[in-house]
């Protein structure tokens, strides 16, 4: 019994923090619903700029997320798509992007970079090569974006001190249990934290599929090729910035990342090489993500008892409390998900809360095809073939297939 | 090159994506030419009668609102992604045996052509609208899906049949039929998309315009031609 209670304390700590990050998100939502009300028009401070978009392989409903930054409702910007490779099935769409829109500044540039073992750097670094102005705005090929999204992005740089201005995301448009489970989790967990973060903790998280700056303050913080080797290049350069003493800022201008077709496995790997990006950044504060997994917490007496009508009744009550506050947000932030959906949404935690542990016992990444032993804020080095980790992997191999 | 794929289902029989989001879900990875073949099943077995009560199958009544709908998908395409999109159907002869089934895509269909016919008129019908006429999955499959089988018949029937047929199905979603390249026919690869991760599949790759009388003779002649494994 006194197990359950401990539990349950536990399982309080994590609703109350669940409550202070519907705060933050609530916080943030209502100063563009008065902007809105008021019927203020940002004023534009349009300043020029370059969109790098870094491709690698079909996003879902990739053409629209292209599109959507040709439609842009601002003076003067151009848009670079760059990719490594001809064959890249994304690079057809771009071409298509470019020929649809004649009269936009579009490039396309094509350039196997190997400068470091990022990625995504590395595909960033030919096109900023060719950027021509001075503003800089970095964004994944798996966002959409409103019409008014530079414009509302770009006024933040009338103030000469900030660095870097990000965005919030919002996951729309599952068709599969690994997208809504994704969209979930991007709305409720990851928007919940960042909005937390920087409300009340004055940490602001950088969120790397939208990012502008400075091209002079990106150099000043050592450019593309000091965050050549990390995994989390968006946290990384968010940190340098912040400590150059450049504010960094939240824009409270929600983007969509379209998540149509994933499959669970996909929703697996990418938290599990997130979760283990936060253990190597967040080292001790990491287990404050499981203290705040309130159903994952609330389940956990099931587990160790035989199920009992106490252990099972909080657990649903958990459950019930976590689905509507989840709903709540969705509607907040209007997130257009089937609301029987969101009755999904306990599934979601216990699996996020499974996962948790992956990055205390594994230190390995695979991004994109490769795989990289991942350091100290998310310093990644190539994962040599004989040693250590190839023997995890085949015991962790021979077990799965012992199972399968 | 255009990216082509000319062996697509909806829900309008089998498929599990509606025409809609099909033709979007391709327009949005980029294809130039699709061909959409929802199935028209013969309906003189039990099997076939099945399918068309369960609403698997095209059938003569609901043909042209396909048909139309089809043609309002493809002017969207048209306008959005610059993607021609061709209406077909698959003509699908079911039975019990392998050896006696046989499916055949009809591209650029206008009139209905039941299934429940002969070969020979079905493929003059196909001959009359000048359509074009695929084998397809031609021979013995690797398939792992439950509701795959093995349609024989034209691979076994060639010499008969041959002279009506513009292109066999070399390649479909992951099996590749090496014996249509040893006979040296006229191919075409395709996903026989039936779920969204088909789209991952073998493809055709077309050197000629993007419109609908160019692909088909290109495919006829069977110039300019080859085939791809799109791989994300």
């Amino acid at each position: 019994m006194v197990i359950f209670w401990i539990f349950a304390g536990l399982t309080a700590f994590g609703l109350i923090s669940y409550g202070l990050q519907i705060l933050a998100v609530r916080s943030y939502l209502r100063e563009t619903e008065r902007r809105r009300r008021k019927g203020i028009v940002s004023p534009c401070h349009c300043i020029p700029l370059s969109i790098l978009k870094p491709l690698k392989g079909l996003d879902d409903n990739l053409f629209d997320n292209l599109e959507s930054f040709c439609l842009q409702d601002y003076p003067q910007y151009e848009i670079i798509f760059s990719l490594r490779d001809h064959n890249d099935p994304a690079y057809k769409v771009a071409r298509k992007i470019k020929e649809k829109y004649p009269g936009k500044d579009i490039s396309l540039i094509v350039e196997r970079c190997s400068a470091g073992l990022n990625p995504k750097v590395n595909n960033l670094i030919p096109a900023y090569q060719v950027a021509k102005y001075e503003f800089i705005l970095i964004s994944d090929s798996n966002v959409m974006v409103g019409r008014d999204y530079l414009r509302e992005i770009g006024k933040h740089f009338g103030d000469p001190d900030v660095g870097l201005v990000t965005n919030l995301i919002r996951g729309v448009g599952g068709r599969t249990l690994g997208s809504v489970f994704e969209n979930l989790h991007l709305n409720t967990f990851i928007m919940g934290s960042i909005c937390f973060l920087d409300r009340f903790l004055g940490m602001p998280c950088v969120v790397g599929k939208s990012m502008l700056m400075r091209k002079e303050n990106l150099l000043a913080i050592g450019g593309f090729r000091s965050v050549k080797d990390v995994l989390a290049e968006d946290y990384v350069m968010g940190k340098k910035m912040h400590k150059m003493g450049k504010k960094v800022l939240v824009s409270s201008y929600f983007i969509n990342n379209v998540n149509q077709y994933w499959g669970l496995k996909k929703f697996l790997n990418r938290h599990t090489r997130w979760g283990k990006l936060r253990w190597k950044i967040g080292g001790i504060r990491y287990f404050s993500e499981l203290l705040s997994n309130s159903v994952f917490m609330a389940c956990f007496p099931l587990f160790l008892y035989a199920p009992s009508k106490l252990t099972g009744l909080f657990a649903v009550m958990v459950s019930c409390i976590k689905v509507t506050g989840d709903f709540y947000i969705g509607r907040k932030i209007k997130a257009e998900m089937n609301p029987f959906l969101y009755l999904l949404s306990p599934v979601k935690d216990l699996i996020i809360g499974i996962i948790w542990f992956i990055p205390i016992i594994s230190n390995t990444v695979v991004w994109r095809g490769n795989r990289y032993v991942i350091g100290k804020d998310s310093k990644l080095s190539p994962c040599t073939e004989p040693g250590l980790w190839t023997w995890r992997y085949r015991v962790l191999n021979a077990i799965k297939a012992r199972l399968v | 090159m255009l990216l082509c794929d000319f062996h697509i289902h909806t829900k309008y029989s089998d498929g599990s994506v509606e025409l809609r989001r099909t033709i979007d879900l391709f327009g949005q990875s980029g294809f130039d030419v699709v061909a959409i073949t929802d199935h028209i099943v013969n309906g003189d077995n039990t099997f076939g009668k099945l399918t068309t009560r369960f609403r698997f199958s095209i059938t003569e009544e609901n043909f042209n609102e396909y048909i139309t709908h089809i043609r309002e998908e493809a002017e969207r395409a048209r306008d959005k992604y610059g993607m021609l999109v061709i209406p077909g159907v698959e003509i699908s002869k079911n039975y019990l045996s392998s050896d006696k089934s046989a499916h055949i895509l009809i591209l650029d269909i206008k009139e209905f052509i039941s299934a429940c016919w002969g070969y020979e008129k079905i493929f003059l019908a196909a001959k009359e609208q000048d359509s074009l006429i695929v084998a397809c999955h031609p021979h013995y499959t690797l398939s792992k899906e439950l509701t795959s089988r093995d349609t024989l018949f034209l691979w076994n029937n060639r010499e008969k049949y041959a002279k009506y047929i513009d292109a066999w199905e070399i390649a479909n979603r992951d099996d590749v039929f090496s014996v249509i390249s040893l006979k040296k026919y006229p191919y075409i690869a395709n996903s026989d998309f039936h779920r969204v991760r088909h789209i991952y599949s073998w493809k055709t790759l077309l050197n000629c315009k993007k419109n609908v009388e160019a692909v088909k003779q290109c495919i006829r002649q069977n110039k300019g031609v080859a085939i791809t494994l799109f791989r994300n």
